[in-house]
C-alpha cells in the first residue's frame, strides 16, 4: 500500500499537470477532472509500493487506462444508441434492461481488449449470436477447426483476466 | 484462496468440453464422457466449474435485447482503436495510422485537417468549449479555439453542432460564416452550396463584405450560395437524421436520393433518365448502403444494374 503521504505529495505536484494532460486528451474540461480524481483514487488502492521516481510518466500510464475506459464507456453507448435506432420503438429494451447489456457490454469489451480481431468476431459470432461453430465458419471464410481454436483462445483468455486475481 | 489453482491444462481441456457440449449438447456419450473427465480429478471438477461460470457471465444471449449487441460491440471497438490511435499514440505510430485509415479517406485534405471521418463514417468529438461536433461521412473540420474565437473550419462534408449555452460557436464554411447560438444546427457543404437547418435555438449568418446579420430560427432550412442566402420553404430530406443513422425523404426525386446515398459508399451510384424524377418518401439505414440499395426495387418500378462492386446504376424496368 502506498502512503497516503506519497499520493498526497504526488497530487500536490502533479494534480494540475495531469488535468491538463487529460483535458488536452479528452477536451472536455469536466471529463478531465474526473478521470484525474480517479487516477489518485486509483493509486490509493494499490498495493504495491508507487515507483516515484518518473511519477508523470507514471500517472500518466494510470490516466491513460482511464482514459480508454471512458472512451470505451462512451463508444459503446453511442454504438449501442445507434443500433437501436434501427429497431422498431415497440421491440426496443426497456431502460433497465439496457443499462443491464450495457454494462456487460462493457465488462466483455475490457475483457476482449488485446484478442486479435478475427479471433474476437469469431467469439462474439458465438457468444452474440449463438451461431454453431459451421456457421461461424461459413461466415468468416475460415475453417471450422480455425473457429473452434479461436473460441477456445479467446475464453482462455478470458478465464486468465477473470480468475487473474486470485492466482 | 486455500486450495491450489487448477492448471492451464486442465483449463484448457475444461474450455474444449464446454464448447464441445454446446455445440452438441443431446449427445449421451459425449455428456457421460465430460462427466467422467470431470470425476477423474479434483482439479478437473474446479476447473469446469469456473469456466462454467465465466461461459455463463459472457453469455449475452439471456438478455433481451442482445441481438444489438454483436454490431454495438464491434462498432465501439473500432472507433475506440481508432481513437486511441489517434489521441494516444505518439508521431511515429501516427504515421501507421494513417495509412491504415488512408484507404478509407475521401480526400487529400482530410490529412491535413484536425478531424475527418472517411467514406460511411461517422464521428462524434467534444469540442473544448463543451460543444458537440458530429461528423458526417467524407467529411474534414479545422479547429481554433483559442482566447478569442472558438471557429470550426468546415472544409469538406458534413457536420451538426450542438452548441454549450454558455459560447457561441464560429462555423466558417466555403460560402459564409455561421455563428451558432445555444442549440443545435447541420451545415453541409455541397458542390455549389451550403446547406444549413437549424433544430432548435437559432444561428446567425455573418456575410463577407456585409455587416448585416442574417438570422436562421429553429426549424427554419437555408441555402447559401453566389446569390446569397435564402430560406428554403420545402424540404425532401430530413437534416438533422444521419446523426442517427438513417435517411429520411418526403418526396425526394431519386436522382437526389441517390446522390446523397452514393456520399455514404465508394464508387459510381447513378440512375437512368427516365426515371430520374421517380419520387421517393420512406426511412432507410445508411449502416449498409448496399443492402439499402437492394431495396429500391421492392417499392419503386427500377432495377439495379451491377456491372461491379462499385458501379450501379438504377434503371427502369421497361
Amino acid at each position: 500500500m502506498p502512503s497516503n503521504d506519497s499520493v498526497q505529495t504526488l497530487y500536490s505536484d502533479h494534480h494540475g499537470w495531469l488535468h491538463a494532460w487529460l483535458r488536452s486528451k479528452l477536451g472536455n474540461a469536466a471529463d478531465a477532472a474526473d478521470l484525474a480524481q480517479d487516477t489518485f483514487v486509483r493509486l490509493l488502492q494499490r498495493r504495491e509500493h508507487l515507483q516515484l521516481n518518473t511519477p508523470r510518466a507514471f500517472l500518466r500510464t494510470v490516466a491513460r487506462g482511464l482514459v480508454i475506459d471512458h472512451w470505451r464507456r462512451e463508444e459503446l453507448h453511442r454504438a449501442y444508441l445507434e443500433a437501436l435506432a434501427q429497431v422498431p420503438e415497440a421491440q426496443a429494451p426497456s431502460a433497465e434492461t439496457r443499462e443491464l447489456l450495457l454494462e456487460l457490454l462493457e465488462r466483455i469489451a475490457r475483457m476482449l481488449d488485446g484478442l486479435k480481431p478475427k479471433v474476437r468476431r469469431a467469439f462474439l459470432l458465438a457468444q452474440c449470436e449463438g451461431l454453431k461453430h459451421q456457421a461461424i465458419a461459413d461466415q468468416m471464410g475460415i475453417s471450422v477447426r480455425t473457429v473452434e481454436r479461436y473460441i477456445a483462445d479467446a475464453l482462455y483468455h478470458c478465464y486468465l483476466l477473470r480468475y487473474a486475481d486470485e492466482c | 484462496m486455500t486450495t491450489a489453482q487448477p492448471g492451464a491444462t486442465a483449463v484448457k481441456q475444461a474450455i474444449q468440453w464446454m464448447l464441445r457440449l454446446r455445440e452438441n449438447g443431446h449427445d449421451p456419450a459425449l455428456q457421460h464422457q465430460c462427466r467422467q473427465w470431470r470425476s477423474a480429478r479434483q482439479e478437473h471438477e474446479q476447473a469446469w466449474q469456473r469456466v462454467m461460470h465465466l461461459h455463463q457471465d459472457l453469455d449475452l444471449r439471456a438478455i433481451p435485447g442482445a441481438g444489438l449487441a454483436l454490431q454495438t460491440l464491434e462498432t465501439s471497438q473500432r472507433r475506440l482503436q481508432r481513437r486511441q490511435a489517434l489521441k494516444l499514440l505518439g508521431g511515429v505510430a501516427m504515421v501507421g495510422t494513417a495509412t491504415w485509415l488512408g484507404k478509407d479517406l475521401d480526400a487529400v485534405n482530410a490529412w491535413a485537417s484536425d478531424y475527418a471521418t472517411g467514406t460511411g463514417e461517422r464521428r462524434s468529438v467534444a469540442l473544448p468549449d463543451g460543444s458537440l461536433m458530429q461528423l458526417n461521412t467524407r467529411s474534414a473540420v479545422d479547429l481554433a479555439f483559442n482566447d478569442q474565437q472558438r471557429l470550426v473550419r468546415l472544409k469538406q462534408g458534413e457536420l451538426m453542432i450542438t452548441c454549450s449555452p454558455q459560447h457561441p460557436l464560429l462555423v466558417q464554411t466555403r460560402d459564409a460564416l455561421l455563428e451558432g447560438f445555444e442549440g443545435r444546427f447541420v451545415a453541409r457543404q455541397d458542390s455549389d452550396c451550403t446547406q444549413v437547418s437549424v433544430s432548435h435555438g437559432r444561428v446567425a449568418i455573418h456575410r463577407p463584405g456585409n455587416g448585416q446579420l442574417q438570422w436562421i430560427e429553429s426549424g427554419q432550412n437555408w441555402r447559401l450560395d453566389a446569390q446569397g442566402p435564402h430560406r428554403l420553404e420545402q424540404v425532401d430530406m430530413d437534416a438533422m437524421a444521419w446523426t442517427d443513422g438513417l435517411i429520411v425523404t418526403r418526396n425526394m426525386r431519386l436522382f437526389d436520393f441517390l446522390a446523397q446515398v452514393s456520399r455514404y459508399r465508394h464508387g459510381y451510384l447513378g440512375c437512368s433518365e427516365d426515371i430520374a424524377d421517380v419520387r421517393l418518401s420512406g426511412v432507410f439505414r445508411l449502416e449498409d448502403p448496399e443492402k439499402l440499395l437492394q431495396l429500391l426495387p421492392r417499392t419503386l418500378p427500377v432495377r439495379l444494374r451491377q456491372r461491379t462492386r462499385w458501379w450501379v446504376r438504377v434503371e427502369g424496368l421497361v
